[in-house]
Parts: C-alpha cells; sequence; structure tokens
C-alpha cells in the first residue's frame, strides 16, 4: 500500500541517496533544535498521556488509593489480598478461557473467510465489506443489539424454534452466557483479521500455487504446504495482536451480560474497572492491572519466542 | 509488516498428468458459489438488519417467538422520540464533536512527528523513534487509572479536554505518516530549499500534499477510533449532557424496563455513519488494514 499510494500522486523512482556532495557546513536537514520543535508536541503527549500513566500505573499497585482518602504506599500488601481474592481468581480463569477459545476462532474463522473470498464468486469486494462492518463499528452498539436478540424469547431463540431446537439460555445460564461472549467477539472482530490475512494471501505468488496444481498438489495440500507457509507472517502477526486484545476484553462483558450471570463473565479488565471506579478501590485496581500487565506481556514473549518454530519471513 | 515473498519456485518431480484432472470452473459452480457466499453473509448480517426493522417497530411486538420482520405498523416516530426523548440527537452531535476535534489534532501531531522522524536530523531522533515504537507494543489501556487521577488532581475530570487529550498520541499515526514521508525524493526538498523554502514551508507545500492518501486514511482510522471509544469515555465522563453515543447507549440499555425499540434506533443512528463511511472509503480503508498499519482486533 505504502508504494502505491505515493505513486498515484506521481512520485516514481527510488531516490538515489548522495550523502557525500552535499555540503558539509549547511545542515541539509535544518538544525538539531528545529528537529526536537517538531517532534516535542508528539513526545510530550506520549511521556504525559501513555509513558508516565503506565509507570505511575505499576508504582500505584503497591498502594492503597482512594479518591477521597489519597495514596498510601502499603508495599505488597494488594498482592497478598489479590492472591486470596475468589472474585479475582474467577475473572483470571474467566478471561483465560476467553482468550483460549476466542483466539484460534477469531483466527480460524477469519482465514477461512479469507480463503473462502478468494474463490470465484460475484461481489468479493462487497462481501468482505460486509464482514469487515462489525469491526469498525462500535463495540457497544453491537453489544446491545445481541442482548437484544439473545434474550430468552428473542429472534435467535425464534429463528432455532423453526428448526425444531428448544430456546438456548444465551445470557441467563452461567456457561452459555461465556460462550455468548466469546461467540459475540469473533463476530464483531473477525473481519478485521480477515482483512490482514488477505493481504497476505493477495501476496502469494500465483506461479508457485500453479506449479503445486501441476505438481499434484489438492486443495488441502495447496493449503497447508504452500498458502499457510506463506501468510505465516500475517497470521504471527494477527494472533499476536488479537491475543493482547482479548486479554482486554470489557466492552461485551459490560454490555451483553454485566458480567454475570454471577460473576460467570466478568473478565479481569471488568473487574478492574468495577474495583477502581465502582468501589473506589484505586491502588488495589492498579494492581489488577500490574498482573494483566505482565500476563499480556509473558503471553507477547512467548510468542515471539516462539514463532521461530513456524513463522517464515522468506 | 513483511509480506510474504518468495525467492525460487521448486519444482521437484516432474509434472504428473494432473492437469486433467483440473476442472474448468463451470458456470453452475460460479453461481452455487456466489450464493452460499451471500447467504452466509446474510446470516452474518442479521443483527444489524432486525436492528434496523425492530428500530421501527410498536414496543409491545419487539419480542415474540414469531420471526416478522415488519410490525403491525411502521413507526419511523420511534426515531424522533429516540433523538428527543432519549436525547440521541444530543450524544450525535457531541460523539461528532469530539470525533472531528480528536481527528484534527491527532492529524496534526502525527504529522509533525512524522516529519521529524523521517525528514529531519537531529541528536536523539533515534532513541525518541524507539520510544515510539515500543509503546505500540504497550497494553495502553490499562494505564487508566493514573490518567484519570491525573486529571482529577487538575480538576478536569467530567471534561471533554480530558476525554480527548490521551488519544491524540497513538503512536501508529506516526508510524504510519512516517513510512510514506521516507519515500519522498531529497531532490524535492533540495529544489525547495534553493528556493529560499523554510522547514515549515516544506512540510505544508511539499510534503504534506504528497501525503494526503495516507492522511486521509489515519483520518477515517482517527474518527472511528473516537467514534466507538468506549471505556476511557465511561471513566471520565459524569454528566449526561456531555455523553457520547456508546456511552448513552450502555446507559440506556443498562436501565430496568429498557424501551428496546428506542434503543435500537440509538444503535441505528451510530452504526449507520459507520457503515456509510466503511462504504465509501473501502478500498483505502482495506489496504490500510492488510498492511497492518493499524495493528489488529
Amino acid at each position: 500500500m505504502t508504494a502505491s499510494g505515493l505513486q498515484d500522486s506521481g512520485v516514481t523512482s527510488p531516490t538515489p541517496v548522495a550523502p557525500g556532495p552535499r555540503a558539509r557546513g549547511r545542515r541539509p536537514f535544518g538544525t538539531t533544535w528545529v528537529g526536537w520543535l517538531f517532534v516535542l508536541p508528539g513526545l510530550l503527549g506520549l511521556l504525559v498521556f501513555i509513558v508516565v500513566p503506565m509507570v505511575a500505573s505499576l508504582v500505584l499497585g503497591f498502594s492503597e488509593s482512594t479518591l477521597l482518602g489519597g495514596t498510601r504506599m502499603t508495599g505488597l500488601e494488594n498482592f497478598e489480598r489479590l492472591f486470596a481474592d475468589q472474585q479475582f481468581i474467577t475473572s483470571i480463569v474467566v478471561t483465560t478461557v476467553f482468550v483460549v477459545v476466542y483466539t484460534p476462532l477469531n483466527i480460524a474463522v477469519a482465514l477461512a473467510v479469507a480463503l473462502w473470498l478468494r474463490t470465484r464468486l460475484a461481489g468479493s469486494g462487497w462481501l468482505r465489506v460486509v464482514f469487515l462492518i462489525p469491526a469498525l463499528s462500535p463495540m457497544v452498539a453491537n453489544a446491545a443489539v445481541f442482548r437484544l436478540i439473545l434474550q430468552q424469547d428473542g429472534a435467535v431463540n425464534g429463528l432455532l424454534a423453526t428448526v425444531g431446537i428448544a430456546p438456548v439460555p444465551w445470557l441467563s445460564d452461567g456457561d452459555w452466557a461465556l460462550v455468548t461472549v466469546i461467540l459475540v467477539s469473533v463476530w464483531q472482530s473477525f473481519g478485521y483479521n480477515m482483512i490482514i490475512i488477505g493481504a497476505g494471501l493477495d501476496a502469494v505468488s500465483p506461479d508457485v500455487l500453479a506449479a503445486s496444481r501441476i505438481d499434484g498438489a489438492g486443495p488441502f495440500r495447496r493449503l497447508v504446504s504452500i498458502n499457510l507457509p506463506l501468510i505465516s507472517p500475517a497470521l504471527f502477526f494477527t494472533t499476536v495482536l488479537t491475543v493482547i486484545g482479548a486479554w482486554q476484553t470489557f466492552a461485551q462483558s459490560y454490555v451483553i451480560t454485566g458480567g454475570g450471570p454471577g460473576n460467570s463473565t466478568t473478565t479481569i479488565m471488568l473487574y478492574l474497572y468495577r474495583t477502581a471506579f465502582t468501589y473506589d478501590q484505586l491502588g488495589y485496581a492498579s494492581t489488577i492491572a500490574t498482573i494483566l500487565f505482565l500476563i499480556i506481556a509473558a503471553f507477547t514473549l512467548v510468542q515471539v519466542w516462539g514463532q521461530k518454530k513456524w513463522v517464515h519471513y522468506d | 509488516m513483511t509480506s510474504p515473498t518468495l525467492n525460487g519456485v521448486q519444482t521437484g518431480r516432474p509434472a504428473p498428468a494432473a492437469s486433467s484432472r483440473r476442472r474448468r470452473p463451470r458456470r453452475g459452480a460460479f453461481a452455487a458459489n456466489t450464493a452460499a457466499a451471500w447467504a452466509v453473509a446474510l446470516v452474518f448480517s442479521f443483527p444489524l438488519i432486525w436492528t434496523f426493522f425492530t428500530a421501527l417497530k410498536p414496543a409491545n411486538e419487539v419480542f415474540g417467538q414469531d420471526i416478522e420482520f415488519i410490525g403491525s405498523e411502521i413507526l419511523w416516530s420511534n426515531f424522533v422520540d429516540a433523538w428527543v426523548e432519549v436525547s440521541f440527537g444530543r450524544l450525535l452531535a457531541n460523539s461528532l464533536t469530539v470525533a472531528l476535534i480528536s481527528t484534527a489534532l491527532s492529524l496534526v501531531v502525527a504529522t509533525l512527528t512524522a516529519f521529524a522522524f523521517s525528514r529531519l536530523r537531529f541528536r536523539g531522533r533515534d532513541a525518541v523513534f524507539l520510544l515510539f515504537i515500543i509503546t505500540l507494543t504497550l497494553p495502553i489501556e490499562i494505564a487508566v487509572i493514573p490518567l484519570y487521577l491525573g486529571f482529577d488532581a487538575v480538576g478536569l475530570v467530567d471534561t471533554w479536554t480530558a476525554l480527548i487529550l490521551p488519544g491524540l498520541f497513538g503512536a501508529y499515526g506516526t508510524f504510519l505518516l512516517r513510512q510514506f514521508m521516507l519515500q519522498i525524493p531529497v531532490e524535492l526538498e533540495e529544489a525547495a530549499k534553493i528556493d529560499g523554502a523554510s522547514t515549515g514551508r516544506i512540510l505544508v507545500s511539499v510534503v504534506i500534499p504528497l501525503v494526503r492518501p495516507a492522511l486521509s486514511v489515519l483520518a477515517i482510522f482517527s474518527f472511528l477510533g473516537s467514534w466507538n471509544n468506549f471505556l476511557w469515555p465511561l471513566i471520565i465522563l459524569n454528566s449526561r449532557e456531555k455523553w457520547t453515543l456508546p456511552i448513552g447507549l450502555a446507559g440506556f440499555s443498562g436501565q430496568t424496563g429498557t424501551q428496546w425499540e428506542l434503543l435500537m434506533a440509538g444503535c441505528v443512528l451510530t452504526i449507520l455513519p459507520v457503515v456509510v463511511v466503511v462504504a465509501i472509503a473501502q478500498k483505502q480503508l482495506v489496504a490500510a488494514i492488510g498492511a497492518g498499519a493499524f495493528g489488529g482486533r
């Protein structure tokens, strides 16, 4: 995309960079302070609104902090309390199940639809848009829609009844509620990964596929031995980012189930939010944030480390 | 993101006579495949289609075992009620204002920063750029508590300033624009310099016109990001008259005795602008997402 965008504007040919002949006395790219001037707004914002809060969050985790009562450092107290906190442990279990089921399902559906849209059919461009729209529209609106159609006497159970399936307690049974949150999340988000994986498939050379066909490889063989290895960078990229997002799932639980029934769909992020802003325990909630950060960092590092085994960059 | 490329084609064994097995896709198969794909797309879109029709129904016909898209009467007045009674008009105006301000400001910030990283040389540039790259990998949503405390300390809780500011400095925009700016030939810049143009002038007259495609994609993403934002506005906004659409929807949907037909009208008002934007800019959006320019989901 990068290249084509610029070529549209009439800029062509790679730049012959010749640093040598340029006069050393006159600085070619402006003086030092000019550069800092341009980078300053972005840098200050990044420090004030991203870097400092991230660090402060880690520090607050070791404190007792409330809006009215101020902040007092308490050492490891929060961590001790956390590991005995049944609600926190439940939220870890719920979120782990979510991540472990949601991520492969999301990638699998995204891959399947991306492959399907590459077969011969009419209107694949518009189909792609249809599948992408939920991923770009507000999660809250999507979630509200599902809260309506998944009611006991809602449209989905109505549809199931027409084929003779008994009503499903999508929202009222704890186990089903988690299934619901996972399915809605896949519905909402897979279109995004479908586009990234589709772009990876577009880059697979047709010559290779033709050659493999001549060699007698069937569709399944072509998928496993050629397409998948060649798009492994795209699969890696989408998996890492999907996992990071999945650990922070919030809006779906908040709107569709409110975390219930019981705590059956209370994710870590929802528990963090309630602890901080419903119960005004900002220090304790920051401890939850620290644990969540460590979990995400660990998962990301393991994936980055493990990619050597399956990701091929050429 | 690196796209996979292939260095050489390896054909190990001689081609067997398999090509005879290759079927030319027949017209029937083509039609069946098309029909199946569109059927799946229709089922996929059922929730959104149902929403639209629910928004037009009388209140007592929202639920029921029979699947009927059209109720006993079509009440466009639900949209008026949602607009006036539940003040979706106000929420829509708020969301639009916030999104437009956010988009404009984040474009300015990203352009300046990307210009410095791609076209200017200064001491410490690479270190600062590395810092930007590192923040791309951080789950910044978990830092909402210190952000809240900070805005509380300076008395900005429940203001749009506090709502907008933290969203302006994500590094994705800078990163995307920098990639584009790096490709502009030095000669253009030097020609402008010989004509006596200042650094600022070069940015405005040479660089920005050349990266306009990237700027428009970035604008769409900034807009959608703000339009869809939920967690932060939920935390920082208290008063109803400042709420944005997602917060209004969540608040309205949490009430007991939800007026579903009005809530669905609100959902239509929230999702429809997105559908329009995506339909219009689909090519650019698909290209940018496919390039991994905005992370993943």
